[in-house]
């Protein structure tokens, strides 16, 4: 039994690094430029197809560091000029957050239809990163979910010193923190939104890479996804990092625990109970502020 | 200048005549499947079958000598009223002959198109869909099911579990099936026949679609140790998750996915390390020898073509429209359905592998020329072990314990 | 926007609709097509008055609408309630709902109150699956297939019928229609618009965001049950398929096409999306593909839709005077933070 509970936190962790990489975009973007991004998930998807053309269709040489090293940047690139083209222009309103909602909506269903159009249909499976498993003790593990787990970490641990350690992080901190004293101080405001929403464009994107060649590249994924982070980062508090951290691991376990003892049925209505009694309580969530 | 404009002149006349030629001499066929959203992998298997037909029937000269025509209708996720203006859209206004469709709304869709005479194919598995046709048999005769419904597909692989050259270690089974009546229509029968015959079902979840974290589900598992675990979830990704994470440590049980193994990237994918695991196709083509050399031949023909091995829905949608073609060419008009419904109905038709007759409720259920065909993977690929009926082995088929079982 | 030329558009829009059957009453398709364009035109103008001029992002309206659907849909099967009826007690029931939901949604920002409407559009399809719906009579995962037709003057109402169904639904429309204009020129809509320019202004002058948020809420949680009802009667069936995305995202289109706030233009973004859907049919998968670009390019170039369209190209002949009222007010939104 002691066992048993020791593989369920241990999935529930597992579930919870993951939740995290994807979720800290979504906030970092809501907390920094205010506007919310529906578009998310068809990053993760992006992310992935952008491997499987490297990988499958055009074979490159190298494997995931060649993918990892090319989608850095590419993602990158679309996130930013996204941001220039589509989003930028409608800060001049004064509804400009649900304009931005709304185009971000259209922005999804064009991109999750446009890789349907291109790629088909059908998944797409990814070469593994790592096969084989790892045994410790009565406990086993897939080499697939350790190098996940890791490379989760590391992606957090570098977004953390991104932010805290570059220059272009810490103006991003500061436009956050104050975005009038921000411009007054003269950092270009608009450039650090654009960088932002490049940022939480690889930061999803990784994810995407990472997960789908766990499980497939997946046309109709983006939804989903989209909705993980939105309840993770609503729960921990819309653009606070930390709270999208710590809301992403209470998930990952509450999903666990919940699929063990009640039923997987009952997972999602678990998590939407626990979304509406902390925003009942507390309505900023867990670690927003007012 | 002149000569650019006679040519352009002379390019759209031939155009404007040829289409109006091939137009009025065209039979046009209604294919309703769904393009766009969940279920557009199992529209393009569907489709490919009839498209198959409707080549073959063209290369050869036609239907009473008029060529087919594909008239596509985009069934989304099956909506009740886009499924209606389905039906209107192929039926009223774009008057084709014959309707073919794959999973089509469970019940609307029998609604919909037994307003009309134009025969209408379509293979939901649904009680629901049986249930609307029995309010009106009658009005609705036009609608020919192409497999069984759900508990029946259930029933069959209970009994080929029950068949398997195998000594169980024990009397328990574990149900995992998704939320859709699909799937909880499969787990029902399942728990029913497994307690009739005295076995225990120590765990029975309902997933929801979408899952692929089985951590809490395995742990419970190795917990139990069941001699059997069905899983049966519509869709791809999600047995594949499964088997994954099942393999990392498995224990010593029979892994039947029933359905779930018929999506292509599932052995596609797993390859041989899905070696051992059971599972089913409704009107199914036996692999990897068919019963009879022209099913043979036309399984080759589709796996040269499309360049994969058999969707499901494939075969039974080229069965069923030339079953359909055969009663044209009996009845000497594709308009006159008084006639085609006749014929489809009372005369069975020879199919690649024997005979195929709609029986009750106008399912056409497994049948030798059309089984339901229970496949066990082995070196990555679906070798068959049963083809029901009947329940006997399949030719020189073996079954193979699979190598998690000690 | 004046009461007058709001009548005016909403007129000339459903009166056009409404003698196309003298022509179009043969063909099943496009009466259907008509009928749907009526449907969709309430339910998304209701949307528009919660998002545009309530400034609430609810994302409920789709669970609204299959919740006035199964509620009318229980009544008739499992009580035997006689449907006319029974579509008003269901958009009773869905009023009271979206009170309920109403409570505390309204406290949260923006984007919270987004989510957890459609939180609760998420948690409804497993609730009507699982034991609890099956409990209320929601046919679980099968839904329920044979809902009966509207039945009043010796008369059925139904998929069979669809001339006189049309007409049913046209009156139901132009007294929602109606009900909308009257809350928008009434001192609710001007609490709107006072809320909308600065909620912390009008609450100091006594205007209270919450009741008439609350109450906006009900009555367009009534109208959206009541149509989902109609709705429900007139297809006979009715499964939790209908809470898919492509609903909620062809309302939204409607919304965007129309135009954000600019009531009636999303009637007119209604009868837009409509037709486009159904003329881009034959591309298949395309047609999604275009519908979504279109939202992106329509946010970004025509931020008022139709509407704004129609307004540059002055059809509606404005006094000066008004033109610059306006730009007066765009410019005070522009140095706005």
């Amino acid at each position: 039994m002691f066992i048993e509970i020791i593989e369920v936190i241990i999935s529930g962790l597992l579930n919870g690094s993951v939740y995290a990489l994807m979720a800290i975009g979504l906030a970092l973007v809501y907390g920094v430029t205010k506007a919310f991004n529906f578009a998310y998930g068809s990053f993760y998807t992006m992310g992935g197809y952008f491997a499987w053309t490297l990988l499958v269709s055009l074979g490159i040489k190298g494997g995931y560091y060649t993918v990892f090293l090319t989608a850095i940047p590419f993602l990158f690139v679309v996130g930013y000029f996204l941001e220039k083209i589509l989003i930028s222009p409608l800060r001049k309103r004064s509804d400009w957050q649900m304009k931005a909602m709304m185009l971000t909506l259209g922005l999804s269903l064009f991109l999750d239809i446009g890789y349907i159009s291109v790629f088909g249909p059908r998944l797409k499976s990814l070469p593994d990163i790592v096969e084989g498993t790892l045994t410790i003790g009565p406990f086993v593990f897939m080499n697939q979910d350790v190098v996940i787990f890791i490379l989760s970490i590391t992606g957090l641990l570098f977004f953390a010193w991104v932010l805290n350690n570059t220059r272009v992080g810490m103006a991003v901190q500061a436009v956050a923190q104050n975005p009038i004293g921000a411009q007054i101080v003269g950092i270009p405001k608009d450039r650090v939104f654009a960088a932002t929403f490049a940022i939480s464009t690889i930061m999803v994107g990784i994810g995407g890479i990472l997960l789908s060649q766990k499980n497939f590249v997946n046309p109709q994924a983006s939804t989903g996804i989209m909705i993980k982070a939105w309840v993770i980062t609503a729960f921990g508090g819309m653009g606070s990092i930390k709270g999208s951290l710590y809301a992403a691991l209470i998930i990952g376990m509450l999903e666990a625990f919940v699929g063990y003892y009640l039923g997987m049925i009952h997972i999602e209505i678990a998590v939407l109970t626990l979304l509406l009694i902390t925003l009942a309580f507390r309505p900023q969530g867990l670690m927003g502020r007012e | 200048m002149k000569k650019i404009g006679l040519m352009l002149m002379v390019i759209v006349t031939c155009m404007v005549l040829g289409s109006w030629a091939i137009a009025a001499d065209t039979v046009k066929v209604g294919c309703a499947f769904s393009l766009t959203g969940d279920y557009a992998g199992s529209g393009d298997n569907y489709f490919k079958g009839v498209e198959m037909a409707v080549d073959e029937l063209n290369a050869a000269g036609g239907l009473l000598g008029r060529q087919l025509e594909i008239v596509m209708f985009d069934n989304q996720d099956f909506a009740p009223e886009v499924v209606m203006q389905g039906a209107d859209y192929l039926m009223a206004q774009k008057k084709v002959a014959v309707v073919v469709a794959g999973w089509a709304g469970a019940g609307a869709d029998v609604r919909a198109y037994g307003k009309y005479d134009v025969p209408f194919f379509i293979d939901d598995g649904s009680q629901a869909s049986v249930d609307v046709f029995k309010e009106d048999p009658g009005k609705y005769y036009n609608t020919y099911f192409m497999t069984d419904v759900a508990a029946d597909q259930g029933g069959s692989v209970f009994n080929a579990l029950q068949k398997l050259p195998y000594d169980y270690p024990n009397k328990k089974v574990v149900l995992i099936n998704t939320d859709d009546a699909w799937g909880e229509e499969i787990g029902e029968v399942m728990a029913k026949r497994f307690k009739e015959i005295g076995w225990e079902v120590a765990l029975h979840e309902i997933v929801p679609y979408g899952t692929n974290e089985w951590g809490p589900i395995l742990t419970k598992i190795r917990r139990i140790k069941p001699a059997v675990i069905h899983f049966e979830i519509a869709a791809s990704q999600e047995p594949i998750t499964f088997v994954r994470q099942f393999l990392k440590k498995p224990t010593h049980t029979i892994i039947s996915l029933g359905w779930s193994i018929t999506p292509l990237e599932v052995v596609g994918t797993l390859g041989k390390k899905a070696d051992g695991v059971l599972g089913q196709m409704p009107a199914g083509v036996p692999t990897p020898v068919a019963p009879t050399a022209e099913a043979q031949a036309w399984l080759d023909k589709y796996e040269k073509r499309y360049k994969h091995s058999l969707g499901v829905g494939s075969f039974i949608t080229y069965t069923s429209f030339m079953a359909w073609a055969e009663a044209v060419k009996v009845a000497g008009d594709p308009y006159d359905f008084k006639a085609v419904n006749k014929h489809l109905k009372e005369v069975p038709y020879k199919g690649l592998m024997g005979n195929i007759s709609w029986g009750e409720n106008n399912t056409l259920h497994a049948q030798p020329g059309a089984p339901i065909v229970h496949y066990q993977v082995q070196n990555g690929e679906l070798v068959t072990l049963f083809a029901d009926p009947p329940l006997t082995p399949y030719k020189d088929s073996k079954f193979i314990k699979p190598r998690w079982i000690k | 926007m004046n009461a007058k030329s709001m009548v005016t558009i909403l007129a000339v829009t459903y009166g056009f609709l409404g003698i196309l059957p003298l022509f179009l009453g043969d063909s099943s398709i496009y009466m259907r097509i008509l009928t749907m364009i009526l449907i969709w035109s309430v339910v998304a103008s209701c949307w528009d008055l919660i998002m545009g001029y309530a400034g609430i992002f609810s994302f409920g309206q789709v669970a609204f609408y299959v919740i006035g659907a199964y509620s009318s849909a229980i009544l008739s099967v499992s009580l035997n309630v006689t449907p006319i009826v029974s579509i008003f007690m269901a958009g009773t029931i869905t009023a009271i709902i979206g009170v309920i939901i109403g409570l505390p949604c309204l406290k949260l920002a923006g984007p919270y109150i987004a989510l957890v409407t459609f939180a609760f559009q998420l948690a409804l399809e497993p609730f009507l699956k699982g034991p609890l719906g099956k409990a209320i009579g929601s046919g679980g995962s099968r839904g329920i297939i044979s809902v009966p037709p509207i039945h009043i003057f010796g008369m059925d109402f139904s998929s069979s019928e669809l001339v006189p169904y049309f007409y049913l639904t046209l009156v139901l429309t132009l007294i929602c229609s109606a009900v909308i204009v009257v809350i928008l020129k009434s001192h609710w809509g001007t609490a709107f618009l006072a809320l909308k320019d600065s909620e912390d202004f009008a609450a100091s002058l006594g205007v209270s965001a919450f009741k008439y948020k609350l109450l906006v809420f009900a009555v367009t949680s009534f109208i959206t049950g009541l149509f989902g009802a109609l709705y429900v009667h007139y297809v006979g069936i009715l499964s939790t398929r209908m809470l898919s995305m492509e609903v909620f995202t062809v309302l939204l289109i409607m919304i965007v096409v129309g135009g954000i706030g600019q009531y009636p233009g999303v009637v007119l973004g209604a009868v837009v999306t409509v037709t486009m859907n159904e003329l881009l049919r034959p591309m298949g998968i395309y047609r999604l593909l275009i519908m979504g670009g279109m939202v992106v390019v329509i946010v970004l170039l025509l931020p008022d839709g139709v509407t704004g369209l129609i307004r540059k190209f002055s059809v509606f002949r404005m006094t000066k005077k008004r033109t610059e009222q306006l730009k007066h007010r765009n410019e005070t939104h522009e140095s706005s933070p």
